[in-house]
C-alpha cells in the first residue's frame, strides 16, 4: 500500500512543490528565526532571491554545533505555546539537541511515518511491537503515532526485559516488529535459544528498523534468524529533520525513499561544501519544508550517502538514499544511540582521579554493541583498596550512563600507556564490521 | 608498623616484572609480595627494605604507587600459630582487608603481614596476647 499520492507524482510535480514549499519556508525562517536570518544576510541572500530549486544553493547551511549555541530552543520559529511536544537526542557534549513540534508538525510527522511503515509492508491487520526505547528518543513514538495512523494495533513494549519481550511476541500474536537491527538480531537468537521457532511457533513477518544502519550481510542474518517469510526493511531520520519519517525501503529493497515533498535533499562534499552531481556520494544535506516549530535549511546530517533518482518498481517516483557509509564526523551509533566522543570526554574531565587521555572501543558481542573506555588511573590514594579502584570504576560508569544513557566498560590503565597525539587524535577504535 | 608499598598493575602479561625490574635496578629487596586475581587491573603490593626509594623509582617509570602502614606480626614456624593470631583479632572484632606473609627471612621466624581498618586495636590485642609485632629496622 502507499500511503500518499505525492509519493507517485512525476518530478515535474515533485519539484513544483518543493519549489512552493521552499519559498515559503525560506520567508518564514527569515522572519521567525533570528541566527539563521542573521546567517542569510551575511551571505546577503534574501527570501526573494529564491527563484528556483538552484537558488538552494546559495543559503547558507545550519549545523548541529547552531543547536549548541542556541540551546534550547533559540532556533524555534513559535512561541512555547504553539508546542505540544518536545523530543531530544545527544548534543555533542553536555546539552542534548531539543526539537519541538506544533500540532501540525505532529500531524506530518507522523504521516510521514504512516508512509514509511505502507512502505515496509504495514497495515491496519498488524499488530505492532515497539522494541525501542521511549522517553525523549524521537523512534519510539514517532513510529508509534506512525503505525496508530494506519490503524495498526501498537504495543508500546520499549527496549530491554527479552522475556517480556518474548512472551507478548508470542501471546499477543505481534505480526510487526519495531527495534534497532541489532536488537532484533538479539532478540531472534535468544527466541530460539528458548526452543521457539520464529517461523512456525510466531505470526511475526514484518521489521521495521532504524536507529542504525542495517547492512546486507545483518538482512541476511535476519532471515536466517527469523525465518524467510521476515520481510525486514530499515528506515531514516533523525531527530532535528523531524524523527523517523524521512525516508524508508519499500519491500523492493533498493535504497530508501526519501519523503521528497517535505524534505528535499543535497549530497555534498563535506570537505569543500560544495554540492555533488545526482548519484555521487557524499554528505546528506537536508532542507525540512513546511515544518512550523523548527524550520530547518540545509542542515548538514553528518550521513554519507548517494542519492538515486531512477523509478521504483514499487510505483514510487521519490529519490532513493542509499544505506548510510559512514558519517562525515566522529559520531557513532551505539545500541540506536547517537554519541560523540566529545560527550564522553565532558564527563572524563571532570573525574580527578584519572587523567585526561582516553580511547573508545567498540565492539558488537551477542549481537549488541559494547563500548569500553580506557582511561589512567593517576591518584595513588586509591591504591589503598581494591574497593576504592571498583568505586571509581563504578562511579564513571554511572557518570557517563547518565550524559550518553548508555552502559559502557571501563579500563582503567596506568598513566601514559595510552597513545599521545600530535594533532588530531584519534581515540575511537570500531572494530564493528557489516554490523555484524 | 611496617610500611607497604602498593602499585597499580594491569592483568596482563609482564606487568610485574615490570614492576620487579623497576626495583632491581633501583638495588631495593623485596621481603613480601602480594596480588589477588581480578579481571582486569589489580593491585601489587610489596614490602621492601627502602619504601622511599621504591615509591620514587617506580613513580620516576609512570607507575601509580602509593606507601601506607600495615602490621607485620611474627609468629613462630609451628602448627596453629596464624589460627592463633587470627583468633586474637576476631576476638577484638577487628576486620582484615588482606593478608599475605613474608618470603624468606633467613632462619627467622616468618612475618604474616596484614591490613585492617583499625590498627590501634589491632595492635593492642596482638600485643596483649604476646603475639610479637615487628618493625622496619627488624625486617
Amino acid at each position: 500500500m502507499i500511503w500518499a499520492k505525492e509519493e507517485t507524482l512525476p518530478r515535474s510535480e515533485i519539484e513544483a512543490i518543493q519549489l512552493s514549499k521552499l519559498k515559503d519556508t525560506v520567508r518564514y525562517i527569515y522572519d521567525r528565526v533570528k541566527p539563521y536570518r542573521d546567517r542569510m544576510d551575511a551571505a546577503g541572500v534574501k527570501p526573494e532571491d529564491i527563484r528556483t530549486l538552484e537558488d538552494l544553493k546559495k543559503l547558507p547551511y545550519t549545523y548541529k554545533a547552531d543547536f549548541k549555541e542556541n540551546y534550547p530552543d533559540g532556533l524555534f520559529a513559535v512561541d512555547k505555546k504553539e508546542i505540544v511536544r518536545y523530543h531530544a537526542s545527544s548534543g555533542t557534549t553536555g546539552k542534548p539537541t531539543v526539537v519541538g513540534y506544533t500540532r501540525n508538525d505532529l500531524d506530518m510527522w507522523l504521516n510521514n511515518v504512516a508512509r514509511i511503515a505502507c512502505m515496509g509492508g504495514a497495515t491496519a491487520e498488524d499488530v505492532a511491537q515497539i522494541s525501542f526505547g521511549y522517553g525523549t528518543f524521537t523512534g519510539a513514538l514517532g513510529l508509534h503515532g506512525g503505525l496508530e495512523k494506519i490503524g495498526a494495533s501498537v504495543i508500546p513494549m520499549s527496549s530491554g526485559n527479552t522475556n517480556k519481550q518474548i512472551m507478548f511476541l508470542k501471546d499477543m500474536g505481534v505480526t510487526l516488529l519495531v527495534a534497532t537491527p541489532s536488537y532484533a538480531l538479539h532478540l531472534g537468537e535468544e527466541i530460539r535459544k528458548r526452543g521457539i521457532d520464529p517461523a512456525k511457533d510466531l505470526k511475526l513477518h514484518i521489521g521495521l528498523f532504524g536507529g542504525e544502519g542495517m547492512t546486507e550481510p545483518m538482512r541476511d542474518e535476519m532471515h536466517k534468524v527469523w525465518g524467510e517469510q521476515f520481510v525486514c526493511t530499515q528506515n531514516y531520520g533523525m531527530s532535528e529533520l523531524c524523527g523517523p519519517g524521512v525516508a524508508g525501503e519499500c519491500t523492493e529493497l533498493c535504497g530508501m525513499h526519501v519523503n521528497e515533498d517535505w524534505f528535499i535533499p543535497e549530497i555534498i562534499d563535506p570537505d569543500t561544501e560544495e554540492v555533488l552531481p545526482p548519484g555521487e556520494r557524499g554528505e546528506l544535506v537536508v532542507t525540512c519544508l513546511g515544518k512550523e516549530a523548527l524550520p530547518l535549511v540545509r542542515y548538514r546530517t553528518g550521513d554519507m550517502t548517494r542519492l538515486m533518482y531512477e523509478p521504483c518498481k514499487c510505483g514510487r517516483t521519490t529519490c532513493r538514499m542509499e544505506n548510510i557509509s559512514g558519517r562525515a564526523d566522529d559520531m557513532l551509533v551505539i545500541r540506536g544511540v547517537n554519541v560523540f566522543p566529545t560527550q564522553i570526554e565532558e564527563v572524563l574531565l571532570k573525574i580527578e582521579e584519572i587523567g585526561p587521555h582516553y580511547e573508545i572501543l567498540v565492539e558488537r558481542k551477542n549481537r549488541l554493541d559494547v563500548m569500553t573506555i580506557t582511561v589512567e588511573l593517576i591518584d595513588d590514594r586509591l591504591l589503598d583498596s581494591y574497593a576504592s579502584l571498583s568505586e571509581l570504576e563504578g562511579r564513571i560508569q554511572r557518570a557517563l550512563k547518565s550524559q550518553l544513557g548508555l552502559a559502557t566498560q571501563i579500563r582503567l590503565v596506568a598513566p601514559n600507556s595510552l597513545k599521545r597525539f600530535e594533532g588530531k587524535a584519534k581515540r575511537v577504535t570500531d572494530l564493528r564490521k557489516d554490523g555484524l | 608498623m611496617i610500611r607497604q608499598i602498593s602499585v597499580f598493575v594491569e592483568n596482563e602479561p609482564g606487568s610485574m616484572l615490570r614492576v620487579t625490574s623497576v626495583l632491581t635496578e633501583a638495588h631495593v629487596n623485596i621481603r613480601a609480595i602480594s596480588t589477588f586475581d581480578t579481571p582486569e587491573f589489580g593491585i601489587m603490593r610489596l614490602v621492601v627494605d627502602e619504601p622511599e626509594r621504591a615509591k620514587e623509582s617506580l613513580t620516576a617509570k609512570g607507575f601509580v604507587t602509593r606507601v601506607n602502614e600495615v602490621i607485620g606480626a611474627e609468629l613462630k614456624d609451628e602448627k596453629g600459630n596464624l589460627n592463633q593470631m587470627l583468633k586474637i583479632l576476631a576476638d577484638g572484632e577487628i576486620n582484615v582487608n588482606y593478608i599475605y606473609s613474608f618470603v624468606i627471612r633467613e632462619g627467622r621466624a616468618p612475618v604474616i603481614v596484614f591490613h585492617t581498618d583499625d590498627f590501634a586495636k589491632a595492635e593492642r590485642v596482638l600485643k596483649a596476647a604476646d603475639v610479637k609485632l615487628i618493625e622496619e629496622q627488624e625486617m
